[in-house]
C-alpha cells in the first residue's frame, strides 16, 4: 500500500480512469457490444488485441523470472519478484479483456458446464487459469521465502508461460478461414514477441520502481536484461521475416494479405513494428555501451512494447479486411453493407481499455507496495554484492 | 443417417434477392442482419459487371451458412453452443452462446451475424415463423436450413420462394434424393473447397 | 387493428402535434411512429394467435401472384407463395411480395387525413378529421365544376388503387386525363400492323423453350418481374439462343448468349439493318407473306393511299381511326387486274407496278423494297453501334434457324419519341420472316397480361347511364403545356410525378390548381403538393373480411382474411363511398367489397359455363382461390397468324394514315434528344436512362425499410465517365440539364455503356438529398403521336444530362 499512499495523484488518476472504465463497461453490458466499433465484418477489436498483448506481456515477465530458477541465472533472480508481480497483473488484465469482449458474459458459466475441448478458447481458459494459479503460488512462496517451492513452481511456470502464449497464438493460428492467421509459426512468433515485450515492460517497470525508490535494480543487471532484450528482438524479427517470406514467395493468397499488411489499412502498424519496434531498438541495444544508458534502454523498451502492440493490431485486423468470398453488397453491418472490413474503436471502448490498464497500474502499485517493501531490504544484499556476483552468471550452488 | 444439404443452380440464379428476403422474413432476422445474402460475384457494386466493355459478365452467388461437414465454427465454439445435429445441420443453441465470436472468426464464409445489441425489428414486431426461436443481445445467429420447417417436412423458405426454382433441398445421404442426383449429374462443387470445411451446400452451373 | 391500438395511434399523433405547436411538420409526422408504440401487443388478441389470409397481390408488375399470408396477433407476419393454386407453375412470389411484411407497416405510411397549412410543396400539414377531409374534397370538386364547368375536375386512379372501378370519375363526369403516355411507344407502331392489343403475344411464354432463338428487345424481365424469368431460364437451359438488345448490361443481358449494346434510342436502326439483311438475302418467308400480310396489297403511288375496293368493305375497321374502309385489292396475275385480296381464285403478285385507270399501282412489298434500297447496313451499324456482321448474323439466326420469338419490353425503348418507328419496323421484321402464329414463334411483350392463362368471366359493376366519363381534351401529361380547363384534381396515387416527365413543369402547374387532393398509402412525391391528403389502406387491410375480387393467372381470386385498416386509413371503396355520399350518389356504389364480389360472380356460370361452381361461397370455402377449368401447367393457347384486329384481318405493314407525315413505312428518325449528333450533347453529353428495378414497381416500395437497406436513389455511371468527373461510388452527384437537377448517390458500374447513365425509376422525393429524377426528364411530344392509337408517349429515356460531384 506504500506506493499507493505515496503517489496520491497518480493513484487518484488511475482510480478515476478505472471507474470511468467500469462505468463504460456497465454501459456496454446494458446496450451490448454495439457500443464498440466492432461489426459483423470486423468481429474482434481492441479487446482481443489487448488480450493478446497482455498475455504476451505477462508471459515475458514470467519467462524471465522462472528462467532464473530453472536455468539458475542467479542475477535474474533479483528481479523475480517484480517480474512475477507484473506477470500476475498482466494475466489478470488479459483475462479481463476476454471477459469484457464476451457479448453474453452472463452465460460464461456454460464454459464449465458444457466445455468443448476442441476449442482453442477453452484451452486458453484452462491454461490462463493454471497460469494464474502458478503466478499466485509463485508470489506466495517467494514472499514466504520458500526457495524449494519456488524452484519447483518455476519448473512448471516456464513451460506454462510458453504454453499460455502458444495457446493464444493457436486461437488465431489454427483458423484456416483467415489467411493472415493460419500459420504454424504463429506460436513461436507469439512466444518471441512475448519475450521481448514482456522483458521490455519489466525493464520499464524496474526503472519506475527504482525511481519510486521501492526496488532497486543494479545498473549492471539492467544492462544485462537489456542485452537479453536485444536477443529476443532479433529472434522475433527472424520469425516475422520467416512468416513474411512464406507469405510473399508463392505470390498467391498470402501475398494479397501481405499487400494489405504492407500497403493497406494496417500498414502503418506493420511498418511501425518493423522499424520502431524491431529495427531501432535492436540497433540501439546491440551496442553494450547503449545498454549502460538507462534512458536509451527505457526508450528502446518503450518502442518494443509499442511495436508489439502494433503487431497485435496488424495481425488481428489484416485478416478482417477482405472477406474470403467477395462480392457486392458485402457483409451486413450496423452501418450498412460493408465491402471491406473497417474498424475504429469507439470512445466507450477506449475508455474501457484505459480503465482496465489503469486498474492494472493500480494492481501493480498495490502488489509492489505490499510485496516489494520488505523484499527491498533483502534485495539490498544481492544489490550490494552485485559486483562480485557479476562475474558469475550461472551459480551452480543454487542448483 | 440424414444429412441435409442444398444445391444451388447458379445458371438459374438471377440475383433477384427473393431468397435473401424470404430468409429475413421467415426467421425474423433483425435490422442490419442477414442470414442469407446474394452477392454479385467479384464486383464492388451490386449488379455490377466484370470484364472490359462490351465483353462483360455477371454472376450471382447466394451465400448463407454452408452447413459444413467439417464445420470450423463448431470446432472452436468453447461451450458447444454451435453443434452439428443428427440431421447434418450446423445449429446454434442460443442459450449456450457466450458471445465470444470465435465462430465468426473461424467461418470462412462470413455466414454468421452477431447481436451486437438487442435486435431491432423493422417493422416493430417479431415477424416470421412463430416456431423460430427469438435471439437476444449477445448471441451469434445464422441460417438453420429452416430447421423449424424442415423438421416438419417442409422445404426451407429460400427454396420455397425462389422464383426460378434454382434451389434444391434434400438428404445428401440418400443417393436417390433430387439434391444428390443434381450434385452428381451437374458437377456440383463446394465453395472454398480448399478450406476443407466440406460444405453441404453445393453450387452448380 | 383493435380499438386500443387506434386510441394509441391517435394519442401518439396528438402528442407529436402538440410538440409542433399545432402546425405539424412532416418530420413530426414521421417521428410519431417512432415515439408511439402502436404495434404494442393488442390486448384484444391472445398472444401468438395465428390465422391465414390469401389475396391477389400486384397487377402493377403484371404478375398477379396469389399470396398466402400468416397473420399473428393481427399482424401480417409471414408471406409465402399461395398454396391454393392449381399447380406449382402458378404458385410464385418474389421479393416484392415478401417485403410487404415490412412495407405494410412502413414509417412513411400516411396515417391520418391531413390538411395543408404551408405553401404547396413545403409539406406542412395538420391532422383533420375524416369528415372534414371528405367534405372539403367533395365541396371543392363541385365548386370547381360549378365555376368552370364539368370538365374542370380531373380524377385519376393509379393501376393499383384498391378498387378496380372508376366510380368517382363517372359520378361527376370528371376528366380522367386521356392518354396515359406510358410504355406504349412500340405498341403505337405495332398496333396498326397486328392489331391494337397485339403488343401482348397470343401464345404462352411457357413456349419459350420451343423457340430456337429469343430476342429480348429492350426487355429485362429478370429484374422487372422476376416470376416471369422462369420460362426464359427454362429455355436457356433447354438450349434456346437468347439475344438481348439493350443499351445496358441488364440482368437479362447477363444471362443471354449474346448482348448487343445499342446506343440509346437507336434500336430501330438495328432492326432496320436486320430488315435490310432479311430482304437483300431473300431470307423472308414468301408463303407466310402471301397468306398473312398486306405485302401484296396495292397502293396508289400518287396519293400514297391504299388502293381499296369501293364496294366491298374490309371486315374490320381501321385500327386508329375506327372508321370503315374498303377491302384492300391485290394485283391478280391471272386476270392482270386488281382483285379482292381474299378472293381464293386470285393469284396475287407480290411485287410489281402497274398503271391502272390512271392510278399508279404498286404492291406494298415493292414499296418496302424501295424503301430498304435507301438503307445501308453501314448506316444501321454506325447508328446503332452494332457492327454489320453481327446484324447479318442475328438476322440469319432469326430468319433461318427455326422458330424465333421477339420479346419486347414495355418501357425501355418505348420511352423515346421514335418508339413507334421501332414498333413498326419490328412488326415488319416479324411479318416478313413469318415468325408468328406457330409454336415457338411470336412477338410482343411476354408478361402476365399475355396468353399464359385463360381469363374468367365476371360481371362489371356499371353505373346508371347518367354517370359517364367526362371529356378528356388534353392528356394529363400535356396539361402544363396545353390550354385546358382543369382547376381541381383528385388522384388516387401519385399521378403527377409518375405519369409525366419534367416534374418542374408539372408541379408548377399543379401549384396553379385551385384545389388538389390525393389519396395514397405512402408519403409519395406529390403528397407535399396536395391540399387534402387521405390515407388509404393497403391490399392487406379492409374494414371487412374480404376485399378485391380479381381474375389472375387463370384463377379467380377473392382477397380475404384481411386485417383492420391501420392507423386511421380506409379502403378505397369506403373512401369513394364517403365522397359519393357528399353528392348523394352513394347508393349507386356497392356498400361493401363483399357486395361487389357477390355481384361480380352472380350468375356468371350462365354467361360462361367455365365459371360453373365459382361462386362467392365456394370461393371463400376454398380460401378465396379457384382455378378455371383449363388452367394448368400445360395450358398453351394456339395463337395463330390467321386473324388480326386490322381491317383486312391480316398483318398490315403500310400505314396509310401516316402517309401525310411521311411515316407510312417505318422511316427512321432520331429520338428527340438522345442521339449522337445532337448539338445539345456539347453541354449535356450523357444519356440519362431509367428502367425497372427489382426493388420497385415504379415508385412503389420507396418506403420499404427492408429494401432501403439494399437500394436507394442511386445513379449508375460507367467507370470512364465517373473517372472523367472525379466521381467514386458513394459520392453524392448532381444530375442536371436545362429542365432541372437532382442529387443522387453514384454507383460506378461497369454494366453501363460509356456515355450512358442509368437509374431505377423514380423514388419518392423524400429519399433524395435534393430533387428527384423526374426533374430532368423530357416532356417533348411527337407530333404524329397525337394521331396514333395510344397517343404520344412520355419520352422518359430521351434525355441528355451532365453530372458533377454534388
Amino acid at each position: 500500500m506504500e506506493l499507493i499512499k505515496r503517489h496520491k495523484a497518480l493513484t487518484a488518476v488511475l482510480s478515476l480512469l478505472t471507474l470511468l472504465g467500469v462505468g463504460c463497461w456497465v454501459y456496454q453490458l446494458m446496450f451490448g457490444l454495439s457500443v464498440t466499433g466492432m461489426s459483423n465484418s470486423v468481429s474482434w477489436g481492441l479487446y482481443i488485441t489487448m488480450f493478446m498483448f497482455f498475455v504476451g506481456l505477462s508471459a515475458g515477465g514470467l519467462i524471465v523470472a522462472s528462467s532464473a530458477s530453472v536455468f539458475h541465472i542467479k542475477r535474474f533472480k533479483a528481479v523475480a519478484m517484480p517480474a512475477i508481480i507484473l506477470s500476475t497483473v498482466c494475466i489478470c488484465l488479459a483475462g479481463m479483456f476476454v471477459l469484457i469482449d464476451l457479448g453474453g458474459i452472463w452465460n460464461v458459466w456454460r464454459m464449465l458446464t458444457g466445455p468443448n475441448f476442441m476449442s482453442p478458447l477453452m484451452w486458453d481458459m484452462c491454461v490462463i487459469t493454471l497460469y494464474l494459479v502458478i503466478n499466485i503460488l509463485y508470489l506466495v512462496n517467494m514472499k514466504k521465502g520458500n526457495d524449494r517451492a519456488v524452484s519447483v513452481i518455476s519448473r512448471f511456470a516456464l513451460p506454462c508461460a510458453i504454453l499460455v502464449h502458444s495457446v493464444t497464438a493457436w486461437i488465431f493460428g489454427l483458423q484456416i478461414a483467415k489467411e493472415g492467421w493460419y500459420s504454424a509459426i504463429m506460436a513461436p512468433i507469439f512466444v518471441a514477441s512475448a519475450m521481448d515485450s514482456g522483458l521490455a515492460l519489466l525493464l520499464c517497470a524496474l526503472a519506475a520502481l527504482k525511481k519510486a525508490k521501492v526496488f532497486n535494480t543494479s545498473k549492471d543487471l539492467f544492462a544485462s536484461l537489456a542485452g537479453l532484450l536485444a536477443t529476443c528482438i532479433a529472434v522475433d524479427a527472424f520469425f516475422i521475416f520467416c512468416e513474411v517470406l512464406t507469405m510473399a514467395y508463392p505470390g498467391a493468397a498470402g501475398a494479397e494479405t501481405l499487400a494489405i499488411m504492407t500497403g493497406g489499412p494496417t500498414a502503418p502498424f506493420f511498418w511501425f513494428e518493423i522499424i520502431g519496434g524491431l529495427a531501432v531498438p535492436f540497433c540501439v541495444l546491440v551496442f553494450a555501451k547503449n545498454r549502460e544508458k538507462a534512458g536509451l534502454v527505457i526508450g528502446s523498451s518503450a518502442l518494443v512494447i509499442a511495436g508489439v502492440l502494433c503487431k497485435r493490431l496488424w495481425l488481428l485486423f489484416t485478416s478482417f479486411v477482405v472477406p474470403n468470398v467477395q462480392g457486392a453488397p458485402g457483409i451486413a453491418t450496423d452501418a450498412g453493407w460493408a465491402m471491406a472490413g473497417a474498424y475504429a474503436p469507439t470512445l466507450p471502448e477506449l475508455a474501457i481499455v484505459i480503465g482496465v490498464v489503469s486498474l492494472g497500474g493500480l494492481g501493480f502499485m498495490a502488489l509492489s507496495g505490499a510485496l516489494l517493501v520488505p523484499a527491498a531490504e533483502t534485495e539490498t544484499v544481492p544489490a550490494r554484492a552485485a559486483k562480485p556476483a557479476a562475474e558469475l552468471d550461472f551459480d551452480p550452488q543454487t542448483a | 443417417m440424414t444429412k441435409y444439404g442444398m444445391a444451388i443452380n447458379k445458371t438459374r440464379c438471377i440475383g433477384c434477392q427473393t431468397c435473401a428476403y424470404a430468409c429475413k422474413m421467415q426467421n425474423g432476422v433483425a435490422k442490419d442482419m442477414r442470414w442469407n445474402r446474394v452477392l454479385t460475384e467479384g464486383c464492388d457494386v451490386p449488379d455490377g459487371a466484370l470484364g472490359q466493355y462490351p465483353t462483360l459478365s455477371r454472376t450471382y452467388l447466394p451465400l448463407a451458412c454452408q452447413h459444413c461437414e467439417n464445420p470450423a465454427c463448431q470446432k472452436v465454439c468453447p461451450t458447444g453452443a454451435t453443434y452439428k445435429d443428427d440431421q447434418g445441420r450446423v445449429l446454434i443453441d442460443y442459450e449456450k452462446c457466450i458471445g465470444c465470436r470465435m465462430c465468426m472468426a473461424a467461418c470462412p464464409y462470413n455466414a454468421r451475424v452477431f447481436n451486437w445489441e438487442e435486435p431491432v425489428h423493422e417493422p416493430d414486431f417479431v415477424y416470421g415463423d412463430a416456431r423460430v426461436a427469438e435471439r437476444a443481445k449477445g448471441v451469434a445467429e445464422k441460417c438453420t436450413l429452416c430447421k423449424e420447417r424442415t423438421d416438419e417436412g417442409e422445404e426451407p423458405m429460400c427454396v420455397k420462394c425462389c422464383p426460378l426454382g434454382a434451389r434444391v433441398f434434400g438428404d445428401l445421404d440418400d443417393p436417390e434424393s433430387e439434391v444428390s442426383k443434381v450434385i452428381a449429374t451437374r458437377h456440383g462443387y463446394q465453395l472454398l473447397e480448399e478450406q476443407g470445411t466440406r460444405p453441404q451446400v453445393y453450387y452448380y452451373e | 387493428m383493435s380499438e386500443s391500438q387506434k386510441t394509441l395511434s391517435r394519442r401518439g399523433f396528438l402528442k407529436g402535434a402538440g410538440a409542433a405547436a399545432g402546425a405539424l411538420g412532416l418530420a413530426g409526422a414521421a417521428g410519431m411512429t417512432a415515439t408511439n408504440n402502436w404495434l404494442a401487443p393488442a390486448t384484444a388478441h391472445a398472444e401468438g394467435e395465428e390465422r391465414v389470409a390469401h389475396l391477389c397481390h400486384q397487377f402493377h408488375c403484371l404478375t398477379g401472384c396469389n399470396l398466402k399470408c400468416t397473420i399473428r396477433d393481427e399482424r401480417v407476419s409471414l408471406i409465402e407463395p399461395s398454396d391454393l393454386m392449381s399447380d406449382d407453375t402458378h404458385s410464385h412470389i418474389c421479393l416484392r411480395g415478401i417485403a410487404e411484411v415490412d412495407h405494410i407497416y412502413s414509417k412513411d405510411r400516411l396515417q391520418v387525413p391531413l390538411k395543408r397549412v404551408g405553401e404547396r410543396g413545403e409539406g406542412e400539414f395538420v391532422q383533420i378529421s375524416w369528415d372534414e377531409a371528405i367534405k372539403t374534397i367533395a365541396d371543392n370538386l363541385k365548386e370547381a365544376q360549378q365555376k368552370y364547368g364539368e370538365g374542370a375536375v380531373f380524377i385519376r386512379k393509379s393501376t393499383e388503387a384498391g378498387l378496380d372501378f372508376d366510380f368517382l370519375t363517372q359520378l361527376i363526369h370528371a376528366d380522367s386525363g386521356g392518354n396515359w403516355g406510358l410504355d406504349r411507344g412500340q405498341a403505337n407502331g405495332l398496333g396498326p400492323a397486328f392489331g391494337p392489343w397485339s403488343y401482348l403475344p397470343n401464345r404462352s411464354h411457357w413456349e419459350f423453350k420451343d423457340a430456337a432463338t429469343i430476342i429480348e428487345l429492350s426487355h429485362n424481365p429478370l429484374e422487372s418481374a422476376m416470376v416471369w424469368s422462369r420460362p426464359l431460364m427454362d429455355a436457356k437451359e433447354a438450349g434456346t439462343y437468347i439475344v438481348c438488345i439493350d443499351p445496358r448490361f441488364t440482368g437479362t443481358a447477363a444471362k443471354a448468349n449474346e448482348w448487343l449494346p445499342v446506343k440509346p434510342g437507336t434500336d430501330a436502326a438495328l432492326i432496320q439493318g436486320m430488315l435490310k439483311a432479311l430482304v437483300d438475302n431473300g431470307w423472308y418467308d414468301e408463303e407466310f407473306i402471301m397468306a398473312h400480310t398486306s405485302c401484296p396489297y396495292l397502293v396508289d403511288r400518287t396519293t400514297g393511299k391504299s388502293y381499296r375496293s369501293a364496294e366491298v368493305m374490309a371486315p374490320s375497321t381501321a385500327v386508329v381511326s375506327g372508321e370503315e374502309v374498303g377491302a384492300p385489292l391485290v394485283w391478280d396475275t391471272v386476270t392482270n387486274a386488281p382483285a379482292l385480296y381474299d378472293d381464293p381464285a386470285v393469284v396475287p403478285a407480290l411485287e410489281g407496278e402497274w398503271d391502272f385507270e390512271g392510278a399508279k399501282l404498286v404492291t406494298e412489298f415493292t414499296l418496302i423494297k424501295e424503301w430498304l434500297d435507301g438503307i445501308t447496313l453501314e448506316w444501321a451499324a454506325s447508328t446503332s453501334g452494332i457492327d454489320q456482321e453481327t446484324i447479318v448474323a442475328l438476322t440469319d439466326r432469326y430468319a433461318n434457324n427455326g422458330p424465333a420469338i421477339i420479346d419486347i419490353g414495355l418501357g425501355g425503348a418505348d420511352k423515346y419519341t421514335n418508339a413507334d418507328v421501332l414498333g413498326h419496323a419490328t412488326a415488319m421484321l416479324v411479318a416478313l420472316a413469318g415468325q408468328y402464329g406457330k409454336k415457338g414463334a411470336g412477338y410482343g411483350s411476354y408478361c402476365g397480361l399475355g396468353a399464359n392463362d385463360p381469363g374468367s368471366t365476371l360481371n362489371w359493376w356499371s353505373l346508371p347511364e347518367e354517370f359517364y366519363y367526362g371529356e378528356s381534351p388534353v392528356s394529363m401529361y400535356d396539361m402544363p403545356y396545353q390550354e385546358n380547363n382543369i382547376h381541381a384534381a383528385l388522384t388516387f396515387g401519385d399521378a403527377f410525378t409518375l405519369e409525366a416527365g419534367a416534374a418542374n413543369d408539372m408541379l408548377n402547374w399543379v401549384k396553379s390548381l385551385d384545389f388538389f387532393a390525393i389519396c395514397d398509402l405512402y408519403h409519395s412525391s406529390a403528397v407535399d403538393y396536395a391540399d387534402i391528403v387521405l390515407p388509404a389502406c393497403t391490399k392487406f387491410e379492409c374494414e371487412e373480411n374480404v376485399k378485391q375480387l380479381r381474375d389472375s393467372l387463370g384463377h379467380v381470386m377473392l382477397a380475404n382474411g384481411m386485417i383492420d385498416p391501420l392507423f386511421e386509413s380506409k379502403s378505397d371503396l369506403q373512401i369513394e363511398r364517403l365522397l359519393a355520399a357528399q353528392w348523394g350518389y352513394e347508393d349507386y356504389l356497392p356498400k361493401t367489397y363483399e357486395e361487389l364480389a357477390r355481384f361480380m360472380l352472380d350468375g356468371v356460370a350462365e354467361l360462361d359455363p367455365r365459371m360453373e361452381g365459382i361462386t362467392y361461397e365456394a370461393l371463400l370455402a376454398n380460401g378465396g382461390v379457384m382455378a378455371l377449368p383449363e388452367t394448368g401447367p400445360d395450358y398453351r393457347p394456339d395463337g395463330t397468324a390467321d386473324f388480326f384486329l386490322t381491317p383486312s384481318g391480316r398483318i398490315e405493314l403500310y400505314f396509310e394514315y401516316l402517309y401525310d407525315q411521311g411515316h407510312q413505312l417505318p422511316v427512321y428518325e432520331d429520338a428527340n434528344e438522345a442521339f449522337e449528333s445532337n448539338p445539345k450533347k456539347a453541354q449535356f453529353p450523357l444519356y440519362f436512362t431509367q428502367g425497372k428495378s427489382r426493388y420497385r414497381i415504379h415508385a412503389y416500395y420507396s418506403a420499404c425499410e427492408w429494401f432501403a437497406e439494399d437500394f436507394g436513389p442511386a445513379l449508375n455511371i460507367a467507370p470512364e465517365d465517373a473517372e472523367a468527373r472525379g466521381i467514386q461510388t458513394g459520392d453524392d452527384v448532381r444530375v442536371y440539364n436545362d429542365r432541372g437537377s437532382f442529387v443522387a448517390t453514384a454507383l460506378v458500374n461497369r454494366s453501363l455503356q460509356p456515355g450512358v447513365l442509368f437509374m431505377a425509376e423514380t423514388t419518392y422525393t423524400r429519399y433524395y438529398k435534393e430533387g428527384f429524377l423526374q426533374n430532368v426528364t423530357n416532356s417533348a411530344r411527337l407530333e404524329r403521336g397525337y394521331s396514333m392509337f395510344f397517343g404520344p408517349q412520355i419520352p422518359y429515356n430521351d434525355v441528355l444530362v451532365e453530372v458533377e460531384k454534388a
